[in-house]
Order: C-alpha cells, then structure tokens, then sequence
C-alpha cells in the first residue's frame, strides 16, 4: 500500500515537473515570437517607409527641375508615381496602427460622448471644403470606455460618414445613441453612397474595400481598426446599408465593466 | 546633420536650400562620425570643437553607433548638453520617443513619407532651431 502510494506521489510529482518544463517552453517560445514580432513592426515601420520616401522625394524633384521640358504624359506618370508611393505610406501607418492596438492596455473612464461627437465633427469638418453637411449629434449616452480609442472608433465612423455622403446633393449625417441597463449603444448614419448588405461581411476585414479607389479612397483599415476595438472594449459593432441610400453603424458598449475588470487587474494600465 | 541614408540626406539638403538655410550645414554620416566631430577626435582631431552646432538633426536607426547612443553621450558630456538636439526618424516607435525624451532630446520628427510634408517639416525645424531659438553660443 505504501509502495503503490509513494510510486503515485512520485509519478504525480514527475506529471508536475514535466508539465511546469513545458510552461516554461511555451512561456519562452510566446516570449521570443513576440519580440520578434515587435522588431518585425520596428523594421516595417522604419524601414519600409525610407525607401518609399526617396522614390517620393526623387520623383518630385523630376518633377520640379525637369517637369516644364517633359510633355503632359510624363507628368502624369510622375504624379502616378508620387500619388502610389504616398498611399503606400498611409497604408503603412495604417497596418502599423491595427498591430499596435493589440498590445494597448484598455484605460476605462467614462466618456462624454456627447461632447466626443461633437469635438470629432468640428476637427473632421475643417478639411472639408465648405461642403454643406447637415450634421445632428443627440442623446449620445456617457460611455465606460478609454478614451483614446473610442475617440478613434468616432473618428474612422464619422470621416466615412463625411467621405461616403460627400457626393449628395445634401449629405445628411445622423450621430446618437440610447442608454440601457447594461449597455449603451451608439449610431453614425448617412446618407451617401451606402453599400450591398450582401458584402456586410466583408466590411470589417482589413484591407477590404466595397468602393474603389476612383470612387472614394481609402486603405480598407478603418473599419477593421474600429471593429477591433469595440472587441476589446467586449461590445460589438454591425452595419446596415443600403446601395445608393446610405449606410448606419451601430455599436454597443458594456457598462460595470470597468470595475469587474479593474479588481481582476489584468486590463488597467498605460495607455 | 547625422544622417547615414544618403538619399534623406539629399532630401533634407535640397529643402534647407530651398529655405536658404543650408549655407553652415555639415553631414555626417553615423553615429561614430557624429561623435568624432563634436568631440575633435579621429579624423575630427584638428577641429576646434568650440566651434558648436546651433543644432544637431539626428537619425536614430544608423549603423556602427546608433541616434540614441549618440544622444546618450551629448547629453551626459557636459560640454554638449546644451547644444539642442532634433532626433528626426522614420520610427514612430513609441519606445524611441519615450527613450528620447527620457534622455533629454530637444525634439521628436518623425519624417513623414510625402516629400512636400517633408519639405516642411525641415524648412519649419530649420527655421525655428536656426533663427527663432535662441542657443547658447
């Protein structure tokens, strides 16, 4: 009996010990990928973005000091040239943004929503234009969120709100929302170019476009930046649209989240 | 200017000429240089190193001694911490602007990819480090 018990201790010591090795391993590999991660995002961000700068700038500087004695075709390659080589850029800091989300701590406070909506709308406006935008922003409840990040969900909503309305005859665009027990929820419409609820799916990956790029541009990371962050706030996000008629995104946010989280500890940090 | 790409460095050339502010620019080219020339050493061994740059436009990522290390020395040596410092970088790496400051940089650019917001960006700094700032001579 004792034997049979001491030969358990024993085997169930080793069970213990191997699998605490293999913590340890896997606890190393996470370690090691992540740094390679982080040294892979250095890289693209310093690296990727030198070169494409010399190909702008040479390109211009043909421009400048040869452009009167080249013809209307070689200027326009050229600006072809300068135009890709700049959306390439943003691309960059684009992607650069969506990977660095992932290793942001949430900082939860509550948000005036309201006065967020507004401070968006006014910043967004100035580079517009003077198009007339027929802009209303009620009942946007306070929201338990960080502030930084929600302000760039608004920020990415409301510039394709004012992107996609921006060929109306009179753009209309509708930010409010409703508070609940639990949740809040919140809306940016609009009345521009929409699309088919057929690709609803497709809205949220990154990279994905329903529009191309003569008709609106843009990278295809915005909304994916959205929808990740209304993940780590654990809300969700949906989009309804309409082709020709405009389209509507929704996006609830979890309330008491803050204080559940906060006695865990695990999502309090910098920002 | 410390600089170790030679295409930006023709880029921030042909704009501070264009803001005729190029006249006094000396280039050079990675961090090792950049310390032989504020220090007299090396090559830089005949310089009068009172002498002093108005401003010191730094890139970070360069091989041999990199922009950070370079700052590191300038602002523990007490005879060039007080000369201003503009790190300018392609890198908007959180951890670079932290270390930066932390290490007493004057200035954080990241240099923007379009070369006209580039352009910019140097004539403005150029501008301000050169003729609004008041250094100590």
């Amino acid at each position: 009996m004792a034997t049979a018990f001491n030969r358990m201790t024993g085997q169930i010591y080793m069970m213990w010990h191997d699998l605490e090795q293999k913590v340890q391993d896997r606890t190393w590999q996470l370690e090691r990928a992540n740094k390679e991660l982080d040294a892979f995002s250095y890289s693209v961000s310093h690296d990727l973005r030198t070169p494409l700068r010399a190909i702008n700038g040479y390109a211009i500087m043909l421009k400048e000091d040869y452009g009167p004695q080249f013809d209307a075709e070689a200027n326009r390659i050229i600006n072809n040239i300068v135009t890709n080589a700049t959306r390439m850029g943003q691309l960059i800091d684009d992607l650069l943004g969506f990977a660095r989300l992932g290793k942001k701590d949430l900082v939860l406070t509550h948000v005036d929503m309201q006065d967020l909506a507004h401070a968006v709308v006014n910043e967004l406006l100035q580079n517009e234009d003077n198009k007339d935008y027929d802009i209303q922003i009620t009942g946007l409840p306070v929201a338990e969120a960080d502030a930084g990040m929600v302000r760039q969900v608004l920020v990415n909503l409301v510039s394709n709100a004012i992107k996609y309305s921006s060929k109306k005859e009179r753009p209309v665009i509708q930010i409010g929302g409703e508070d609940h027990d639990d949740y809040t929820v919140y809306f940016v419409k609009d009345n521009g170019a929409g699309f088919d609820m057929a690709y609803a799916d497709k809205l949220f990956g990154v990279f994905q476009r329903l529009h191309s790029q003569e008709e609106f541009e843009g990278t295809g990371v915005g909304l994916a930046l959205v929808k990740r962050i209304i993940d780590k706030h654990h809300g969700t996000i949906r989009a309804e649209g309409h082709e020709g008629k405009g389209a509507a995104f929704y996006f609830h946010l979890p309330k008491k989240y803050k204080y559940e989280r906060q006695q865990s500890g695990d999502l309090i940090g910098r920002g | 200017m410390v600089e170790d790409n030679p295409h930006d460095a023709e880029l921030t050339i042909r704009a501070l000429k264009k803001a005729n502010l190029a006249n006094q620019l000396i280039h050079l080219r990675d961090g090792a240089e950049a310390l032989d020339f504020l220090y007299g050493k090396g090559l830089y061994a005949d310089r009068n190193i009172g002498n002093r740059p108005k401003v010191i436009l730094l890139d970070i990522k360069m091989p041999k001694v990199d922009g950070i290390e370079v700052l590191r020395q300038l602002k523990l040596h007490e005879d060039t911490r007080t000369i201003p410092v503009v790190i300018m970088t392609s890198s908007k790496e959180e951890q670079d602007i932290i270390t930066s400051y932390d290490l007493g940089v004057n200035s954080y650019v990241v240099k923007p990819v379009d070369f006209e917001g580039f352009a910019k960006a140097v004539s403005e700094l150029g501008f301000y480090w050169l003729i609004t700032n008041q250094a100590i001579y």
